[in-house]
């Protein structure tokens, strides 16, 4: 229909009139790191007299740091789906007594200030001995955004119909076979949003980076802008060029997985 | 000795085996909260019942005051201010986030070119250190130079500069707003993506009873999306109710106390007045409230499943 | 793998912290050293590798090995006590001075007397910080405090001269306020760092803070209202932190500001023509008293002697001589030994308006000890109240707890 290409063109330019209100104080961050002061008064709306020298500091120093930040939010992503989505289901499908009780604890876990649990972990972890260790942060984040997957992704697959399910049954397939064949592609979206949001809580973690690790060894970025910020005086230039910096190959990985989040997912399995 | 298994053992041993692997499903995750949840949620609610302050850590001593640390924290001549601004703070950014997301959730829920890439770059808040975005949300919500006010006076909307963060009046107000703000992807994506699990046919059909826009909301969206909405009110309540860095990073409290919560007041009682059980307290008060709004959730889901 | 998860299964159930007996199992005093660990808080370039060049220095003039760690400034405490409860502290410990006294109190820190070490020379300041019921705790190389900044040209071309009392910083700032330029900028926010900007102007007036309601600290509440008021500062002085400060004070919207030497580097960076003066005085007869900053040495009790005597002769040696003149020289601060003084002036001639304000720089800790913070919220909400406009300086303080 020919009316139909004008609206979403109309659409799209209101998106992006959106897109800009929301994402103007990261344009600030730009502008800021941009600017040869590094003064977070830059007074202009566009850097006119811009300069990559914190650009060239950040990639220097924390190029390193990058590369692990995105281990650790990997690692994370796929350690919480795989935990996460059979407890989902089963809470989500199964006759348990005792579900109400679960979903109480899921919730009171996130209930508990992130300071107290990082406290309480480094202890632990100092026990055990894999304080400054990329698998050792790969577990603390996972374990703090799993009760949040369960509780995500059984909202998502309370909608899933029980017929499909027991259609599986007679077939014959146990319940992983269920899950894994039938449950899971169709949980796609759900899935993928956890996973989004997993990789966004590691990505963004300071409290574990700061508590679990001691030595310069394994720096995820969000510890590592503090190279920047000292007790009195701060380079914000590079600051906010690291910043940057960071959110790169991160909107890559956001922009693929929205890709997937599609349409129809629940509606074929039903055909 | 052969043994001869009857059809309705060898069921029954299946059924067992099924089981098992039932409960096999939910335990790794049982046991990684019990880990990294079980101690602290202990630790937490037993130090506020303890004096337990700085020299505590290098002597291990914390004797037990019963409910004395609740009392000096309730009788605190703040605590009602906080309580009610937390009150008003999660109030505020729940309803403004929740609201916001939803309409956006369904503006993106339609085609159009490059629907993909801004609904990605919409989660760019949250892919920034806090101290970043506190820092660049100062600079916009500066009083004199600050780029809202300048925007607005060149707008005309206000005679003269909002002290957004320099008055009492006004700053929870700035808070709440710039809450809001790093809240609406997380409320956006979840909302998104439960609009994208509705199937297109049952639009169709109502379509063809002639029920479109507010009335296929009614009847098709929002009952399928009621699951999704509800966890992500109530993982939002929670949230917001913890919520500290956003408010340190923008007034440390202040200005006069005008922005202090539950939240901000358990995190300075126990890291800079270092009075550890006062400290925790104060966040197991807080743990209560959200427990209240936990219980009213697990109702709801409850009955929804059962109906 | 079974030891571990029975490490597991005790750290998960109720276990109190119990204090293990320090089994005096730890080599004699006179063992050798192979290495010590070090914790401090210069995580931020450029200042991590010059501590770290001075820190190997001393490694090797004492013959050990240093670990050192650097953690962001504000999550040193945290560190400290997630160590002290895991029984991991460093050997050497850096410490703000404001936080020493606490420190020191809960037994975490030996006397340095003990070793030998004496502060005949020192400025007083640094002293009192770190001195605890009569011990040394801690041996501070260099410190530096707050003072009057100004931009040389922005006066001269006003036609006006730096203030000595505050009816002069008053007029002078009023007539220095024109278009977007304030004319004194100063940080009056809810934290310590409010707190330590407001010493100033409490002190030199004669105000105590053991006796917050008493006349001298109204007055000097009412200083900071009439800056406020008259318009001669911003009303975002309650959001600017030091840096922020600093900002305006370079991007020409504050022709002087209330601030320290850290940020001559971007000042110079900058090339704003700046000069350094006291805080002025009330009264004729009241002096100048500014508040003590930077960082000392210390040593954690670990139990292991021999450490800790290396530990010790680690902190004598960053306090000799040349390295706190290096470390004065590398950090924006002046060295605390008094004899250095002139010849600090000498070769580092940008600072000398801060080397007489160190030498009578008073400690935050040295009345109220490790009831310092308490009274430090105090002052900043008291503060706040009246720059907002809640109360009035003569009872502020009542209302913000004293």
């Amino acid at each position: 229909m020919s009316a139909r290409r004008p609206r979403a063109a109309i659409r799209t330019a209101v998106a992006l009139v959106l897109l800009a209100l929301m994402l103007f104080p990261v344009y600030w961050m730009l502008n800021i790191s941009l600017q040869p002061s590094g003064n977070t008064l830059s007074g202009t709306f566009f850097p006119t007299d811009p300069t990559l020298a914190g650009y060239r500091t950040a990639l220097q120093d924390q190029g390193r740091n990058l590369v692990t930040s995105l281990l650790v939010a990997s690692g994370t992503v796929v350690v919480t789906l795989l935990v996460s989505t059979p407890c989902a289901y089963a809470l989500a499908q199964f006759r348990f007594r005792w579900i109400s009780w679960a979903l109480l604890a899921l919730l009171i876990s996130q209930m508990i200030p992130g300071i107290v649990i990082a406290n309480a972990l480094y202890t632990l972890y100092e026990r055990l001995g894999v304080l400054n260790s990329v698998p050792g942060l790969i577990v603390a984040n996972a374990a703090n955004a799993i009760p949040f997957g369960i509780l995500i992704l059984r909202s998502f697959m309370l909608g899933v119909p029980p017929s499909i399910v027991e259609a599986a049954r007679v077939d014959g397939a146990g319940p992983i076979r269920s899950l894994v064949s039938v449950v899971v592609p169709i949980s796609r979206n759900a899935l993928i949003t956890v996973g989004l949001f997993a990789f966004l809580f590691a990505w963004s973690d300071f409290i574990f980076a700061l508590t679990l690790t001691t030595k310069g060894t394994v720096v995820p970025v969000t510890l590592g802008i503090y190279t920047y910020l000292g007790a009195h005086v701060d380079n914000w230039s590079a600051v906010m060029a690291t910043a940057v910096l960071a959110c790169i190959p991160a909107v890559i990985l956001l922009v693929v997985a929205q890709k997937y989040i599609a349409a129809g997912a629940t509606g074929g399995a039903v055909k | 000795m052969t043994k001869t298994t009857s059809p309705a053992s060898a069921r029954s041993t299946g059924r067992r085996g099924e089981e098992i692997t039932k409960i096999l499903f939910v335990v790794p995750a049982a046991v990684a909260i019990v880990v990294l949840f079980g101690y602290p949620v202990v630790k937490n609610l037993v130090m506020s019942f303890q004096d337990y302050t700085l020299a505590t850590f290098f002597t291990g001593e914390a004797p037990w005051v019963g409910l004395q640390n609740f009392a000096t924290v309730v009788g605190d001549a703040l605590f009602t201010k906080a309580l009610v601004n937390t009150a008003l703070f999660t109030a505020g950014s729940i309803a403004g986030q929740f609201a916001i997301g939803l309409a956006l959730a369904l503006f993106f829920h339609r085609n159009f070119p490059l629907n993909r890439v801004v609904r990605a770059l919409f989660l760019l808040p949250w892919l920034m250190p806090l101290i970043v975005g506190s820092a660049a949300w100062r600079a916009v919500l500066e009083q004199d130079s600050g780029i809202l006010n300048v925007t607005l006076e060149r707008l005309g909307i206000i005679d003269s500069p909002v002290p957004w963060l320099a008055s009492s009046d006004v700053a929870l107000v700035s808070v709440i707003l710039v809450n809001i703000w790093l809240g609406i992807p997380f409320n956006l994506t979840l909302l998104y993506s439960g609009l994208q699990d509705i199937p297109e046919e049952l639009y169709e059909a109502a379509a063809l009873d002639g029920a479109t826009g507010w009335r296929s909301f009614r009847y098709i969206t929002w009952p399928n999306l009621r699951e999704v909405v509800g966890i992500v009110l109530m993982l939002g309540v929670i949230y917001t109710l913890k919520v500290i860095d956003i408010i340190l990073g923008l007034t440390h409290g202040g200005p006069a106390n005008a922005t202090e919560t539950i939240a901000t007041q358990s995190y300075e009682r126990s890291f800079v007045e270092f009075k550890f059980g006062q400290g925790a307290a104060l966040s197991n008060i807080l743990i209560v409230i959200s427990l209240a709004f936990a219980i009213l959730y697990l109702r709801a889901t409850r009955r929804r499943i059962d109906e | 793998m079974k030891k571990r998860l029975a490490t597991l299964a005790a750290l998960v159930t109720l276990t109190p912290l119990t204090l293990a007996a320090c089994g005096d199992d730890s080599p004699p005093a006179n063992a050798t050293v192979d290495s010590l660990t070090l914790l401090d808080y210069y995580s931020d370039e450029p200042t991590n590798s010059l501590v770290q060049a001075l820190v190997d220095k001393c490694g090797t003039a004492i013959g050990t090995k240093i670990n050192r760690t650097a953690v962001p400034g504000p999550s040193l405490i945290q560190k400290v006590l997630q160590q002290a409860s895991s029984k991991t502290l460093p050997d050497v410990l850096m410490l703000d001075n404001p936080d020493i006294q606490q420190i020191a109190a809960t037994g975490a820190l030996a006397p340095l007397g003990d070793y030998g070490i004496k502060t005949d020379g020192y400025a007083e300041g640094p002293v009192s910080a770190a001195t605890y019921k009569g011990k040394l705790y801690g041996l501070q190389p260099a410190a530096n405090t707050i003072g009057i900044f100004y931009n040389k040209d922005v006066l001269t071309k006003a036609g006006v001269t730096p203030p000595t009392t505050w009816d002069e910083l008053k007029s002078t700032a009023k007539k220095l306020t024109t278009g977007d330029q304030y004319g004194f900028a100063f940080n009056a926010t809810a934290d310590f760092e409010g707190a330590w900007q407001f010493l100033p102007p409490m002190w030199t007036n004669g105000g105590d803070e053991t006796k917050l309601k008493d006349p001298q600290v109204a007055e000097a509440l009412a200083l900071w209202k009439d800056l406020v008021d008259s318009g001669v500062s911003s009303k975002s002085v309650v959001t600017w932190g030091q840096g922020d400060v600093n900002d305006q004070f370079i991007a020409g919207k504050a022709a002087m500001m209330l601030n320290g030497p850290w940020n001559i580097p971007a000042i110079d960076k900058a090339k704003v023509n700046f000069g350094v003066v006291s805080f002025p005085v009330n009264k004729a007869g009241q002096t100048s008293t500014a508040p003590l900053g930077g960082e000392a040495w210390t040593v954690p009790q670990t139990g292991n002697k021999a450490k800790m005597n290396k530990a010790a002769e680690f902190v004598k040696c960053m306090n000799s001589d040349e390295n706190q003149m290096q470390r004065a020289k590398d950090g924006g601060l002046v060295p605390t030994k008094l004899a250095l003084a002139d010849k600090f002036k000498t070769e580092v001639p940008s600072m000398a308006g801060f080397v007489d304000a160190v030498a009578h720089a008073r400690a935050r800790t040295g009345k109220l000890g490790e009831k310092w913070p308490d009274t430090a919220k105090v002052i900043y909400t008291g503060m706040q109240l009246v720059l907002t406009g809640q109360a009035a300086p003569a009872d502020a303080m009542a209302k913000a707890g004293a």
